[in-house]
């Protein structure tokens, strides 16, 4: 029993002294802090608000009169847009390379048209559909022209209650009309646009990306642990560690510990970030979340230690550990929803990532507990026994295992 | 009759069809210092993993203590100190933490531990840097941290794998005088080096290796007269007799 409490205090100094060693080098620390804040920043910044529309009007004036430049300039004024004016051939140039898929052309007796009242119509040469930009510039475009066919319909209007054609109008009444119009024109339209994909505001969406996150964060710390063996051999302290009362148990438990350890300081800063930002739940979903990272950096750690323990060079190791992270990011559906059919569905099944982002996504948006997740439990619980027992056991076919 | 402490008998080791050690066998008494001399490859590296427990030993077996390498080896852990001839330490920590960390892995409680580290780090004279940072010690201070760590669990049987390799004369000194003060104080010391003056200084008894089989057996003095008068012969000349003087080159 003493023996026993000794061999776990000795484990923990292990942990703890790895934990020292990262708070030491200043340099790995601020790399390991500032990683997550800035993966999250950029993930927020994608996902975390509205996406607001820019886009370019290739427009082409082949009218020049003094509505066809409002036009310009009221579609210039609106803050999604910003207008390239081209010339006819040099647009139909752009649109045949592909460059523009739309141009918006004003043809000539635009503005003439306009002022005597007569329908008017802007030409679109767009390849295809125009494109996502061509089709809210051509919108945008459409609203701006029936702004001023509104406006020249006012006028006509006003002229014709005021008689005109019958009795002249003064230069003063002109002004005030072209006055009142120009007042009405600036004051609206107010309508602008933001685009959002209906997937990005979907809140499985924001769940799957902060579980797939989560989860590549956890699976670096594959490198990590699998590095602390060979670290340690190669600084001599392997052999220095088991000419004293640490064995070879206790050793490796030191290491699983140090693992987890690493990796949660990274995880937890997420987690509080994730949970701060999108609102994901309360203090049930973050116990959920945090139970179920805790599970995986355990299996995560084990699986590094294996590494770690077969590896000969650091080398060796950096390159299993990002093999194994690589396939279980790519497999095991980090960013998308893999189906359970076909062939990347069957692969999927052999990560951890498949599994453990499942009950993640069944903890933040169907309200599941984390205790509810019996299966993802069960393997990351089982993956790190059988990956403690399997670095244990691959240890003792190198030099510095053989007795201890 | 002094006590052997240390009994090696018939002790080999095979790294595949290679054997490294070939059945040696020797001993060491209480409070001796025993030398290991051999050019490279010649097994001494080995042959001290091997009592210390790292390596398990292909056939034979040895006594430290009273107990047996092969059947007890936590109990050999508790009476042995080692410093292998590698420096192992961690450059993050100061020599301070390096020495409490490996005293608390040796038994030691914190308190204890400090002590001793304090202790010990005053013998290899750094107590006035404990606090800084191994990365920033010269090679000789490292290799006196590294001697300081192996005394932590006040060892009765201290292995030193060349101790004094590239450092200055300085540092050189100060670990001859901390061995001899060991000895005094009654710790068995198993003694590897290459510089002849040193094993000829320190050692009481010596033996010498050649792949992988001890050739040679006895007091400085013994070695020498085998090839001459043991006041005008150097360990030197003896060695080069013994082992040839072919170069020899394996890791």
């Amino acid at each position: 029993m003493r023996a026993g409490f000794a061999g776990l205090n000795r484990a923990g100094l292990l942990a703890v002294l790895e934990i020292r060693r990262m708070l030491v080098n200043w340099g790995e620390l601020a790399f390991g802090l500032a990683l997550p804040v800035v993966l999250f920043a950029l993930m927020y910044g994608a996902f975390g608000q509205d996406v607001v529309f820019r886009g370019t009007a290739q427009v082409v004036d082949r009218d020049g009169g003094a509505e066809a430049r409002a036009f310009v300039e009221q579609l210039d004024a609106l803050p999604e847009i910003s207008v390239r004016e081209r010339s006819l051939s040099d647009a139909e140039r752009a649109l045949d390379r592909s460059a523009i898929l739309l141009a918006i052309v004003i043809p000539p007796g635009f503005s003439e048209g306009l002022e005597r009242g007569e329908t008017v119509s802007l030409r679109f040469l767009q390849h295809g559909n125009g494109g996502d930009e061509g089709q809210v510039v051509a919108a945008l475009a459409r609203a701006v022209a029936l702004g001023l066919a509104r406006e020249a319909g006012l006028r006509t209007q006003l002229a014709a209650a005021l008689g005109e054609g019958e009795v002249s109008l003064t230069q003063d009444l002109r002004r005030q009309i072209d006055a009142t119009v120009a007042e009405l024109r600036t004051a609206g339209p107010a309508v602008g646009v933001q685009v959002r994909m209906i997937d990005e505001g979907n809140p499985d969406f924001i769940h799957r990306m902060v579980a797939g996150l989560l989860v590549m964060f956890v699976m670096f710390s594959v490198t990590l642990s699998s590095q602390y063996l060979v670290e340690e051999r190669q600084l001599g302290t392997l052999e220095r560690l088991l000419t004293t009362r640490m064995n070879a148990r206790e050793l490796f438990l030191g290491k699983f510990l140090a693992g987890i350890a690493r990796g949660a300081v990274q995880a937890v800063l997420l987690l509080v970030l994730a949970f701060g930002t999108f609102r994901l739940g309360g203090v049930a979903e973050f116990g959920g979340m945090l139970l179920l990272t805790a599970l995986l950096l355990a299996a995560v750690s084990a699986i590094g230690l294996v590494i770690g323990a077969l590896a000969q060079t650091p080398d060796q190791a950096s390159w299993a550990a990002t093999f194994l992270t690589t396939y279980m990011a790519i497999f095991g559906g980090n960013f998308i929803a893999i189906s359970g059919e076909g062939v990347l569905g069957w692969i999927s099944q052999f990560t951890l990532n498949r599994h453990v982002i499942d009950a993640m996504i069944a903890v933040l948006s169907q309200g599941e507990s984390a205790w509810q997740q019996v299966g993802a439990i069960a393997l990351m619980l089982v993956t790190a026994l059988l990956g403690l027992l399997l670095a244990r056991w691959a240890f003792r076919f190198s030099d510095a295992g053989a007795v201890a | 009759m002094a006590e052997d402490f240390l009994q090696v008998e018939q002790l080999s080791k095979s790294f595949g069809e290679t054997e490294v050690v070939a059945g040696v066998s020797f001993r060491v008494q209480r409070q001796e210092i025993f030398g290991l001399l051999g050019p490279n490859g010649a097994g001494k590296t080995t042959t001290i993993r091997m009592l210390a427990t790292v390596l398990q030993p292909t056939a034979g077996e040895a006594f430290i203590g009273g107990h047996s390498l092969t059947a007890a080896g936590a109990a050999v852990r508790r009476l042995i100190g080692v410093c292998p001839q590698e420096l192992a330490l961690y450059p993050e920590l100061s020599a301070q933490d390096n020495l409490v960390f490996f005293g608390r892995m040796a038994g030691l409680s914190g308190k204890e531990a400090r002590a001793a580290a304090q202790e010990n780090l005053e013998v290899v004279g750094l107590l006035e840097v404990a606090g800084r940072r191994v990365a920033t010690f010269s090679g000789g201070m490292k290799r006196r941290v590294n001697l300081a760590i192996s005394l932590m669990n006040r060892p009765q049987l201290l292995f030193l794998d060349e101790p004094t390799v590239g450092i200055d004369p300085q540092s050189r000194n100060r670990i001859f005088e901390t061995v001899e003060g060991l000895r005094d104080e009654g710790v068995t010391i198993l003694y590897t080096t290459h510089y002849m003056e040193e094993a000829d200084r320190l050692c009481d008894r010596l033996g010498i290796m050649d792949q992988g089989r001890l050739i040679a057996l006895g007091s400085p003095q013994e070695l020498k007269a085998t090839i001459g008068d043991p006041h005008q012969v150097t360990l030197e000349q003896v060695f080069l007799e013994l082992t040839g003087r072919r170069l020899r080159d394996t890791a």
